[in-house]
């Protein structure tokens, strides 16, 4: 199964009621996919006349407290921010997919990982941020649809899935999970704006609120993000013990890592590697318990070098980090001899 | 307020001062939406979705759950929260700025798809809030804060007739413009903005009605002058009338 349709699948297994799209490459399988499949589990695909539009009528739907979701591309996402802010002023769960691609402007429909920045620096204005969650295979997109969605309760907040456009693209076998709405865990009754029968009236104001309750608001945001930073930081990590050299990365070239690793410890090489699964918040605790023996990080990526900063904030200086990134045109990533080569390079400098 | 209440019923909140500046448009037409939504008897199950503006405020006045919107985008939140809230009744409510300048594509889609919404579109042709700027319904050579010589068709294009453009849409059930300038205006656009809700409860398809009212602030006007103005020179150009009626279909639910 394609790693989209993959994606639509869990989200109409996990429980997703309504998803809000509109056709963008590489993205429009999730919600063709969804056409299909949602009205059997009782819900509904809508396809709206542009980003703008579906982003608000996520943020209209996600104010009753029922669990919707969205998929889109880079160019799409970019025009969705404008209610991915009012959704996390407002405190409002939903699963977003970036699948991602070339840019800037509306750049190719190649994949690549250059949305790192908007992803995770919130997208639109003021001091906000969505949990991004970087799952790396079609297995690791169905195994952590329940968390992602659990997050988007638990916390009250968009959470956004990125996946690069290569292995959004993927075809490969899926465990898919037996049905289940993860969001009936949760009790909305205390927020949600179903009309007054059942509680006083309810305001959602986000825009012309006091100054008083503006800065309540971004206190409260603050405090929640921090606990979000403490608690729910996502890695998977190999070989990192006794490790020279480190490589980080995520999505496709984290999954390549594995490879990487194994190849160069059977060559009686120190490498380890950090796989961040969260984006936001960035696994800083995997790279500050890194062992004495580190000597070099290496970053890859399929952009021209953001999750790259993260790193570097991550060790402050102690480890020297070193990045490896391609881009667009027809070759958008480096290969693993190509990885191998600058691990490589690394060691022996 | 007892008395008040007992007069005019729940929905309108009557403990409050409304922020509307003396003699604004906004204060009858956020009156007669309280009214239409009392009469129907379906204050508990109505979300009001309030576009940015002066009429961001009207839900202030009203004893029902609120979103404040994004600018000009409350129509598709409203489709948002109708297919997540079949049973609920969902109006929009915006001044001419929102919904037909940012918010027209929105506006036209959310109509076209026909859903059962309602919007309430509340035209002073000009940006209230922001201190009087041209809006898409500004009268050819009215001068604004931004068209000092007067709107000039030949660049700024002519006042948008936002009715006329829905008129075609099957999905549009009920399709109207009203006037608050005169006592009778504000009869008929009573009826109108009752007949919107009605047909959303019917069930039936979008619902639009556009009140044409004075902005004495934004026109820079006294109050009785923007009546005037707003009764002669604005409804000779924005003329009153039902455009469609096809409520007389369904049952009440
Ligand atoms: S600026 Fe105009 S529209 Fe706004 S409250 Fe004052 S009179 Fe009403």
């Amino acid at each position: 199964m394609k790693n989209t349709e993959t994606f639509a699948e869990s989200l109409a297994r996990c429980g997703v009621k309504y998803h809000f799209a509109y056709p963008i490459t590489p993205a429009t399988d999730v919600m063709k996919r969804m056409a299909v499949i949602l009205p059997k589990y009782g819900g509904q695909m809508m396809q709206m006349e542009s980003e703008l539009a579906v982003s608000s009528a996520l943020a209209g739907a996600a104010c009753s407290g029922t669990l919707v979701a969205t998929s889109s591309s880079g160019p799409g996402m970019t025009l969705m921010h404008e209610a991915v802010g009012f959704m996390c002023a407002a405190e409002l769960p939903c699963i977003m997919l970036d699948s991602m691609r070339v840019g800037p402007g509306d750049g190719d429909i190649l994949g690549a990982q250059s949305d790192y920045y908007v992803a995770t620096r919130g997208g639109g204005h003021g001091d906000y941020h969505v949990i991004v969650l970087a799952p790396s295979s079609g297995q690791e997109i169905a195994d952590i649809m329940p968390h992602g969605i659990r997050l988007a309760y638990k916390y009250r907040t968009p959470v956004l899935f990125v996946v690069d456009g290569v292995s959004a693209q993927t075809t490969e076998s899926t465990t898919l999970p037996a049905y289940n709405d993860y969001s009936a865990e949760f009790d909305t009754t205390d927020w949600a704006f179903t009309g007054t029968q059942d509680h006083p009236k309810r305001a959602l104001i986000t825009g012309s609120y006091s100054h008083q309750d503006g800065y309540e608001m971004n206190e409260m945001l603050r405090a929640k993000y921090e606990r979000i930073r403490e608690n729910e930081q996502l890695w998977e990590s190999e070989g990192v013990e006794d490790a020279d050299l480190v490589v980080a990365a995520f999505g496709i070239h984290g999954r390549m890592c594995k490879d990487l690793v194994a190849k160069m410890r059977a060559d009686g090489k120190k490498v380890g590697f950090i796989r961040p699964i969260t984006l936001w918040p960035f696994p800083d605790r995997a790279f500050e318990a890194l062992p004495d023996s580190v000597k070099d990080i290496l970053v890859v990526e399929m952009n021209l070098g953001q999750m790259v900063d993260d790193v570097r904030l991550a060790v402050n200086g102690r480890i020297p980090v070193h990045f490896l990134g391609k881009t667009g045109g027809d070759l958008p990533m480096y290969t693993l001899s190509d990885m191998i080569a600058e691990a490589n390079r690394i060691l022996e400098k | 307020m007892e008395n008040l209440s007992a007069k005019y019923g729940k929905t309108l909140n009557l403990d409050k001062l409304t922020s509307y500046c003396p003699g604004c448009g906004h204060g009858i037409v956020t009156r007669l939406v309280a009214e239409a939504i009392e009469k129907l008897g379906v204050m508990e199950r109505t979300v009001g979705i309030v576009g940015i503006g002066c009429g961001g405020f009207s839900h202030h006045y009203m004893d029902i759950d609120a979103i404040e919107a994004t600018h000009g985008r409350s129509p598709s939140f409203a489709i948002g929260y109708k297919m997540a809230m079949p049973n609920n009744i969902v109006f929009t409510y915006a001044g001419d700025g929102d919904t037909c300048a940012i918010g027209l594509g929105d506006l036209l889609h959310a109509a076209n798809k026909g859903m059962p919404i309602t919007t309430i579109m509340v035209n002073n042709t000009v940006f209230g809030m922001t201190g009087g700027q041209m809006s898409p319904t500004t009268l050819e050579g009215q001068v604004t804060a931004t068209t000092v010589k007067g709107r000039d068709t030949s660049t700024q294009g002519y006042p948008l007739l936002v009715p006329e453009m829905m008129r075609a849409m099957p999905g549009v059930k009920y399709l109207a413009r009203e006037t608050v300038a005169t006592p009778k205006g504000v009869r008929k656009a009573r009826k109108s903005i009752q007949k919107a809700f009605e047909c959303q409860v019917k069930g039936l398809g979008y619902s639009f009605v556009e009140v044409i009212v004075p902005c004495p602030t934004g026109l820079k006007k006294k109050v009785k002058d923007a009546y005037d103005w707003c009764g002669n020179q604005m409804i000779d150009y924005f003329k009153p009338q039902v455009f469609k009626d096809e409520t007389e279909q369904g049952d009440v639910a």
